[in-house]
């Protein structure tokens, strides 16, 4: 059976109709969706109106816990000033056109998702903020997986969809104790199966050079993992932009290509407030 | 033998870059000085105001400023090197000093310089023949930022957002600006070259509050937005409370006695 799973819809809503016509194309029913939901896109109320009318069950991103605790939660993530200026403007613009029944939906949304050995996550087991980046330390990748239980782990929120294989994956302990161990430390060797990560990519905000959408379709059968790239109609989104007050470089930016706000330098930063 | 020699060509062609050149060759005294040149029929001159001097009297300490009267008639000694920079967006007519636009002589004659040899880039093979563009229309726009500094990281993303076209079609910047370590940067850019230029002044401030050192931001091209331009600089530069956020620790390492090995 195939699977799709999205993330980073970043209120595009002609990227996510675009992305869901693949889908149905393709004759996939079944859809995760790895968060973000909101934030610096012009539709957030059309983005999520659409997905809970799609019944997708969808995880809680940054943005979307943002919108609901406030902007304290990872302000410090940003890379630049001016990326944190933009970033609050954003939230300000998309906290006050949000409507209280959407916000109740987003605070309603769990923080993962568990399917047999398939855990579903925005940005890492730990935190919705923690990049999980392609050239990630191996051991540290491992562990997140491994200490989530999950075979396969799903995330989003670096906007750049991979498929990371952690192979021939070992642990390797040294236990010093009192008594026998005290003068002959006992090593202890653990070999752990192949994990897995996937990340998803972004919908409505891309990181990985054009302004395509991407998601990845997830055949569960073979375990084989697809991303897609879904051109869309970028135009309508930058002109919804400029219609709904938001910076103009904003759809710049889009038209182009960029993120909005570029990820901050510290890929495994986790904001502690 | 003292020399003087005009220098002129449009935006961007690599006017300060050689006379810079020629003044770093010279052995002997040298001056410099920038005139604003003439707008023609849609293309607006850029207000320098001083960004070249500043940066070539940063690379070459002891320039004359050949703009000051008090610099320009003083005695000079028989060596002086004088270079007069002009922006012209047109090629002359005619060769050496009878293409000579003849609009600049009343202010050259205040300041007793006459020039020995125009050379025109575009025209006098003696100069690199890239980058000599001809403009159409050419709007320009410039902000004084004196004691403005930048959020290092923010100010990498203003630049390759302005020079990318975010805020028009941008053909030529160039700017003087202060990071709070107490650095300041050359940038520059033009649209016939592949990547900007950034380069370290020679003077560096003190991490003590704002520098006083000329800084300020130049842009020439088409359908310019200033608006979009100043709203994203503001979301770049630096309070006076962030600034010594960031500039207390580098005091602190400064003051430290450093540790022997």
């Amino acid at each position: 059976m195939a699977h799709a799973v999205i993330s980073c819809l970043h209120a595009n809503l002609a990227a996510l109709e675009a992305v869901l016509d693949d889908i149905d194309r393709l004759g996939i029913t079944s859809i995760t969706c790895l968060g973000d939901l909101v934030g610096y896109g012009p539709q957030p109320n059309e983005v999520v109106e659409l997905v809970r009318a799609r019944s997708i069950p969808t995880c809680q991103g940054c943005w979307d816990e943002d919108i609901i605790e406030g902007l304290n939660s990872c302000e410090c993530s940003y890379p630049s000033q001016l990326a944190e200026r933009r970033g609050q403007l954003a939230h300000h613009w998309t906290a006050a056109a949000l409507s209280d029944d959407n916000k109740a939906f987003l605070a309603s949304l769990p923080l993962s998702l568990r399917r047999d050995n398939l855990l579903f996550v925005h940005g890492s087991p730990n935190s919705q903020h923690e990049y999980l980046l392609p050239d990630m330390d191996a051991f540290a990748a491992l562990e997140r997986v491994e200490t989530a239980g999950a075979d396969t782990l799903f995330c989003g929120h670096t906007h750049r969809p991979y498929v990371r294989d952690l192979c021939n994956g070992t642990i390797q302990v040294r236990v010093q104790g009192s008594g026998r161990t005290a003068i002959h430390p006992e090593e202890r060797q653990m070999e752990l199966p192949v994990r897995r990560i996937v990340n998803a990519g972004s919908v409505g905000e891309p990181r990985h050079g054009n302004t395509n959408a991407t998601y990845v379709i997830h055949h569960e059968d073979s375990g084989r993992t697809d991303i897609r790239e879904v051109p869309y109609d970028v135009e309508r989104t930058c002109r919804a932009i400029e219609a709904a007050g938001l910076p103009p470089v904003f759809a710049w930016r889009l038209r182009h290509g960029f993120e909005y706000a570029e990820r901050a330098d510290d890929a495994s930063h986790v904001c502690e407030r | 033998m003292s020399r003087t020699l005009l220098i002129s060509g449009p935006p961007g062609c690599g006017k300060t870059a050689w006379i810079l050149s020629q003044l770093q060759r010279h052995d002997g005294a040298c001056g410099y000085l920038r005139l604003a040149g003439f707008a023609d029929e849609g293309l607006q001159q850029a207000r320098d105001g001083g960004i070249d001097l500043s940066f070539l009297q940063d690379q070459c300490p002891g320039l004359l400023d050949l703009g000051d009267p008090d610099q320009s008639l003083a005695p000079h000694p028989d060596s002086l090197l004088a270079l007069i920079e002009l922006p012209q967006f047109h090629s002359p007519h005619q060769a050496g000093l009878a293409g000579m636009d003849r609009r600049i002589i009343p202010e050259l004659d205040a300041l007793h310089l006459q020039p020995d040899r125009h050379l025109h880039f575009g025209r006098d093979p003696e100069l690199p023949p890239q980058d000599t563009l001809d403009f159409s229309v050419l709007n320009t726009w410039s902000r004084t930022l004196t004691s403005s500094v930048w959020d290092p990281a923010s100010l990498s993303s203003f630049w390759f957002e302005l020079v990318n076209g975010a805020y028009g079609d941008v053909y030529r910047a160039k700017a003087v600006m202060n990071l709070p370590d107490g650095r300041a940067f050359f940038c520059n850019w033009m649209v016939s070259q592949s990547g900007s230029q950034f380069l370290p002044l020679q003077s560096v401030a003190p991490p003590q509050g704002r520098p006083d050192r000329l800084s300020r931001l130049v842009v020439q091209g088409r359908n310019l937005d200033p608006a979009g331009i100043e709203a994203t600089i503001e979301d770049c530069l630096l309070s006076d409370a962030v600034l010594e956020l960031q500039q207390a620790p580098l005091r602190q390492r400064q003051q430290q006695p450093s540790r022997s090995t």
